[in-house]
């Protein structure tokens, strides 16, 4: 058993293998490269507010700063640790990756978050509290699209529902099932903007649109999908769940491939029907990978705006608006970085407590039902 | 079929289609005495010869057919660079690509000058609707990554204002012709503190499109007579009789098809749908007497819920019902492209883009049934300093919408620092900005409408093959526009399409019934007044003001 005591050990052992001049100098390496880089950075930030006179046209070269800052570290740990440090090598850019293009942008984000940023304003970005924040709680927009959104999370039970017919079907003796468990994949395999192409606006154009004709061929006089309300968000879901059933439906048959065929042939021998065989042994044994399948979905259908961006800009009126084309909407066409920028921080923490609570909420379930 | 063979095809049917064409050309101007070899006659030739590629009926133009024309129109560029001198040099191009037109045009119109000047381009394309995020961008962040945009004059507070630009060179101006551009598009637009900054390539304004055949049907004449209808059955001349019309079209039929009256788009389009509420009431909202007719001039209050544009939104509002039943969620493109040039609807405000598709596009099925005048005037019109509905002397009003101010070509200030690269990038916009190349991107297909003087020759549109009735009523419609003494002219203020984008939210939910007319129009005044403060008010009022003329 590997403790963190051991492996202090280990790497201590290691460490002593390497002279004491060679740990000295990748300190050096690394203190050195520490010391160019906060300069740079201190010089950088005090001419960005004004207090020095000289520095970079842009924050650009800091960032090369960083990478080769992030060289040097990788440098001086391969002097001072030997083995050890080579080890590092595996997980060190890696990290200083995702701290440069996850970590700091969540940070510099929550930072945006409370100025008053817009891209065409003459005096560009200052500093304005919590006044985003005010603005974002009386926005009726944003709580129009959060409201849509539990709209489509909803609708996730019933992409469950489908996607656990299919796999069902995918999992029994049927002719051609190889070929119709690529088949049923290829729609997952389709960009969502080019779904929405295809099949909202095309498809379902009113006046050519095959699926408008055929549907005027059984009798609906104007089938105009995309302008009432509950029909349009209903058309946003229909074509949402086209894409992302198939996902589920993968993950639901690889749970069933899975389950010991030996429990469902002894409910058959003490004579339980196909629907009690499917709700008293096949649903509960497929209720762990059911949740992990409902619990990913949600989460990408927390971030729901390609089909909508693309087929109603969010109409009509606001009907099919999601939180995350609602940012997209003051990102792009009013260039309100601030205020965007609050409603997607706003937006992540929700997601982050609404996953949270579900995940602890489906383990309780899990433990209750085990 | 191979390239080499396409191309050879294509060439001597160009041949024939040029002999046909200059043989038109004379015969339209001159007989006999046009053999006479003079430059003048020679750019007459030309201009008839670029006109027949590929001729109006024949189909919609292909990459070949640019390619050629671009060849064609050279000689402006040969007579300022020697072949080859900007060897070497690269340069970034951005604009649009919708409609397959635009930057798709050009790669074909500059094939012939990248390939005389050695320079090479690389593009940036974009849709309509990213554009304006997409310039705003490059703006704040400081990262103008392209050497020449073509960009409207709405953008120009947002770019010459904060020196982006480079200024436009005294060789560049004698190669365009700059005096020959309509009236409008004179100084002060392109220009900022006095220097000139854009070659326009375009000149924008909403003419009204209408179905010539619907309004001269005999039948539909009697049903209106029967139906109680005001006057006699004709084409609108106010928005009172657009509304009226359609109304009374709803559920009519001619030729076996459904009809519809005006076509209203209420769904966003990147801030650039505003424009088409802007067309419907500005009849309303530009008085005579006052340049403005969207702020305040001295305060920059909106005057969006004034009661003429409030009007003019439920206009909108009660002529839905009467409308195609997807109207909700129809874009301007929509109506434009997949409504009006299909045979959907009757009545339509756009740009001068439906006049040179009609018989251009190979979707259009409208041939020799579309005819065109100025945007419908009012009645009455809303006075903003009395606060009245006034009635003039004069009849109606009319207030044409210069919706956009057209496409330009602007240098960008980061080639001044390279003579040659300066050279290089204003040839390139010299080039497609030129007064031959720009009257075959009017006549066809290309997201451009006319915008110089000569542009209006008629008889030169009839020897490329158009019905002269057509291109007349086309030609005037844009010319009396441009030329009205009461044209609504947008303002050039940074973050214009801000306050056209808040506005298209607002309006879709007033469309959709979930806000009255006044309410909404409320809410778009208060977030204008939140835009303004946010961009600093003082210098929106300035910059507004200089826009106006004030």
């Amino acid at each position: 058993m590997t403790t963190s005591v051991t492996a202090n050990l280990g790497r201590d052992a290691v460490a002593g293998l390497v002279s004491a001049e060679r740990q000295k100098s990748g300190t050096l390496v690394i203190r050195a490269a520490s010391i160019v880089l906060a300069v740079l950075v201190v010089m950088q930030a005090l001419n960005g507010a004004g207090i020095l006179p000289f520095g970079f046209a842009s924050w650009r070269p800091i960032l090369v700063a960083y990478g080769l800052w992030g060289v040097a570290l990788c440098i001086g740990n391969i002097l001072r640790l030997g083995e050890a440090g080579w080890r590092a090598l595996f997980v060190l850019p890696a990290v200083l990756f995702t701290i440069a293009l996850v970590i700091f942008p969540t940070f510099f984000g929550l930072y945006i978050a409370f100025t008053d940023w817009n891209l065409s304003s003459a005096t560009g970005r200052q500093f304005n509290g919590l006044a985003n924040f005010y603005q974002l709680v009386n926005d009726p927009y944003f709580w129009n699209s959060l409201g849509n959104m539990v709209f489509y999370v909803l609708s996730v039970l019933v992409q469950y529902a489908i996607a656990f017919g299919l796999a069902l079907l995918l999992n029994a003796e049927i002719r051609g099932r190889k070929f119709f468990r690529v088949a049923f994949l290829l729609p997952f395999m389709l960009s969502p903007v080019a779904v929405s192409w295809m099949i909202g606006k095309s498809m379902l154009e009113y006046r050519f649109g095959p699926g408008t004709r055929l549907l005027r061929a059984l009798g609906w006089d104007n089938p105009s999908l995309l302008t009432s309300p509950w029909l349009a968000k209903t058309t946003i879901a229909a074509m949402d769940a086209w894409v992302w059933i198939p996902f589920m439906m993968i993950l639901l048959l690889a749970g069933l491939q899975a389950m010991p065929k030996e429990v469902q042939e002894a409910a058959k021998v003490d004579g339980a029907t196909g629907w009690q065989g499917f709700w008293q042994v096949t649903f509960p044994l497929m209720l762990p990978v059911s949740v992990t399948t409902i619990v990913l979905r949600i989460i990408f259908q927390l971030k729901l705006a390609d089909i909508v961006i693309n087929t109603t800009s969010g109409g009509p009126g606001g009907a099919t608006d999601t939180v995350s084309s609602f940012i997209f909407r003051e990102y792009k066409d009013r260039s309100n970085v601030g205020y965007g920028t609050m409603v997607a921080e706003v937006y992540l923490i929700v997601i982050i407590v609404f996953v949270a609570l579900l995940l602890w909420s489906t383990s309780k379930f899990m433990q209750r039902h085990r | 079929m191979k390239v080499e063979l396409y191309n050879r095809f294509v060439t001597n049917r160009r041949n024939v289609l040029k002999g046909a064409a200059a043989v038109s050309a004379l015969a339209a101007t001159g007989g006999i005495s046009a053999l006479t070899s003079t430059p003048a006659r020679a750019q007459s030739d030309l201009r008839a010869q670029i006109l027949a590629i590929p001729g109006v009926d024949k189909g919609q133009p292909t990459d070949a057919d640019w390619q050629k024309v671009g060849e064609m129109c050279l000689g402006a560029t040969k007579e300022n660079v020697k072949e080859g001198e900007f060897k070497g040099v690269e340069l970034t191009f951005m604009g649009l690509n919708n409609q397959n037109v635009h930057n798709v045009l050009y790669r074909g119109l500059l094939k012939a000058w990248s390939d005389y000047t050695g320079a090479k381009i690389s593009w940036i394309d974009l849709a309509q609707a990213d554009y304006n995020a997409r310039l705003q961008q490059s703006i704040a962040t400081n990262t103008i990554d392209f050497d020449v945009v073509e960009m409207g004059a709405p953008f120009e507070g947002d770019v010459c204002g904060k020196g982006l630009a480079s200024e436009m060179p005294d060789w560049v101006k004698k190669q365009i012709d700059m005096d020959d551009y309509v009236s409008y598009l004179k100084p002060p637009v392109g220009t900022w503190n006095g220097k000139t900054y854009r070659i326009s390539c375009d000149g924008d304004c909403h003419n009204f499109n209408y179905r010539s055949d619907v309004f001269a049907d005999a039948g539909l004449a009697e049903e209106w007579k029967k139906a109680g209808g005001a006057g006699e059955w004709g084409v609108p001349k106010t928005w009172q009789q657009v509304n009226a019309a359609t109304k009374f079209l709803k559920g009519k039929k001619l030729d076996g098809q459904d009809l519809y009256g005006y076509l209203d788009p209420c769904k966003g389009w990147g801030g650039f749908g505003f424009y088409f509420l802007g067309s419907r009431a500005t009849a309303y909202a530009k008085h005579p007497d006052d340049k403005a007719f969207l702020f305040d001039p001295d305060t920059m209050k909106p005057r969006i819920n004034n009661p003429a544009w409030v009007r003019a939104i439920q206009d909108v509002v009660d002529c839905l019902p009467s409308e195609p039943a997807d109207q909700l969620n129809a874009d301007p493109g929509t109506t434009g492209f997949q409504q009006f040039l299909a045979g959907t609807g009757t009545m339509l405000s756009w740009w001068g883009d439906i006049g040179s598709n009609v018989n251009t596009n190979d979707s259009s099925v409208i041939q020799g049934k579309t005819a065109f005048d100025i945007l419908p005037g009012s009645d009455d019109v809303y006075n903003s300093k009395t606060g009245t509905w006034d009635k003039l002397a004069s009849g109606p009003n009319y207030a044409p919408n210069m919706a956009y101010i057209g496409w330009g070509i602007y240098v960008m200030a980061r080639v001044d620092s390279d003579p040659v690269r300066q050279k290089a990038a204003w040839s390139l916009a010299a080039h497609l900005g030129g007064k031959d190349i720009s009257l075959w991107s009017a006549a066809y297909p290309s997201g451009f409408q006319p915008y110089r003087q000569s542009h209006f020759d008629i008889p030169e549109w009839v020897a490329a093959g158009y019905d002269e009735k057509f291109i007349k009523s086309y030609l005037d419609s844009e010319a009396n526009s441009y030329n009205h003494p009461n044209a609504a002219i947008e303002p050039r203020i940074p973050g214009i399409f801000q306050y056209y984008s808040v506005a298209e939210d607002e309006l879709a939910k007033i469309y959709a019934g979930q806000a009255t007319a006044q309410a909404g129009a409320d809410a778009i005044a208060a977030a204008w007044e939140k835009i303004t403060e946010q961009l600093g008010r003082d210098n929106q009022i300035k910059l507004y003001k200089a826009s106006l003329g004030l």
